[in-house]
């Protein structure tokens, strides 16, 4: 399966899903034009990649300095896909990185950790 | 050649935003593009402002939900480019808080169902906002929300104090309303 990459834009992340070493990655701010847009191909390539694996360590790095509030329902999307492939037997990682001052990620990241059980959930602090 | 007096009431336009410690400003249409640079604007002017580092995460977040409110919501649109639509932010310093303000004409048939959606966090403590914004993170998308219908709720639980509307019909144009919001931060 190929790789899937799309570059930063001032608005929106960097994309770098690496599906060969079964390492996903996320990087940069998050407030496009039209956030259903943005990430429903995301979502899409990322669920065929995940249905295509049974019984594989998969790590996801994800260091997102800003999302806006369209986006953060967007990330849920991604977070429900990985939850599922974890749910059928997967080992599925997430690092979630965040500057150490920024609480409203670190929150958003403790959301998550709460509805999707099936995932490694690791917290990154990061010094500013 | 500049007139004098001209040139003086100029000035006045300066001073005042001065006295009144505006931060940045701007009146006039939004769109995607113009919000992208208006952004770097603002990050800029946060940061060399001397405010900490959680206040101006909160600070620009609220300014890119409200702009994002105005190009998904103001109902004056400019007619040979119906993706600029016109509204007004501003953010200032007030003592220890920071104000953000932001303005846009509305249909007035919006003006009660933006009024149901806004009043109730008018009235919730900090725990309560967090709480709907939860479930709201969870819920089903509103039919008639252009984001996740998050953004109020986003602004309200940045803000130090409730949030607060005000609705201005204008007189020679029943149909439309002015909306204005400001939140405390």
């Amino acid at each position: 399966m190929e790789n899937f990459y799309i570059e930063a834009t001032a608005t929106s992340p960097e994309v770098d899903f690496r599906f060969e070493q079964n390492l996903l990655a996320m990087k940069g701010e998050s407030y496009p034009e039209n956030a259903a847009a943005f990430y429903t191909p995301i979502v899409q390539r990322l669920r065929d990649y995940l249905t295509t694996r049974e019984d594989t360590a998969i790590t996801a790095n994800i260091a997102l300095a800003y999302f806006n509030s369209s986006s953060t329902k967007m990330l849920f999307s991604i977070f429900d896909a990985l939850d599922q492939a974890a749910q059928q037997g997967n080992r599925v990682e997430v690092n979630w990185y965040h500057d150490e001052e920024d609480e409203t990620i670190f929150e958003f990241g403790e959301e998550l950790k709460a509805d999707f059980t099936a995932i490694i959930f690791n917290d990154h602090a990061v010094a500013s | 050649m500049i007139k004098p007096s001209s040139a003086n009431q100029d000035c006045n336009f300066f001073d005042l935003a001065q006295q009144r410690n505006v931060i940045f400003y701007h009146m006039g249409y939004f769109s995607h593009t113009i919000i992208t640079a208006m952004a770097e604007v603002v990050k800029l002017q946060l940061e060399i402002s001397g405010i900490n580092g959680p206040t101006r995460r909160k600070l620009f977040s609220s300014f890119v939900e409200l702009s994002q409110n105005i190009i998904h919501y103001s109902s004056d649109l400019l007619q040979q480019a119906p993706d600029l639509r016109q509204g007004a932010v501003c953010i200032s310093a007030e003592g220890e808080r920071h104000l953000m303000l932001c303005a846009n004409p509305i249909a007035s048939h919006d003006v009660e169902r933006l009024r149901e959606k806004l009043e109730p966090l008018c009235h919730m403590s900090l725990d309560e906002i967090k709480q709907a914004y939860k479930v709201t993170l969870r819920a089903e998308t509103p039919a008639d929300s252009k984001g996740a219908g998050l953004g109020f709720l986003t602004m309200a639980r940045d803000a130090s104090a409730p949030l607060e509307f005000s609705f201005h019909p204008r007189a020679d144009e029943p149909e439309t309303t002015l909306f204005c919001l400001k939140a405390t931060i």
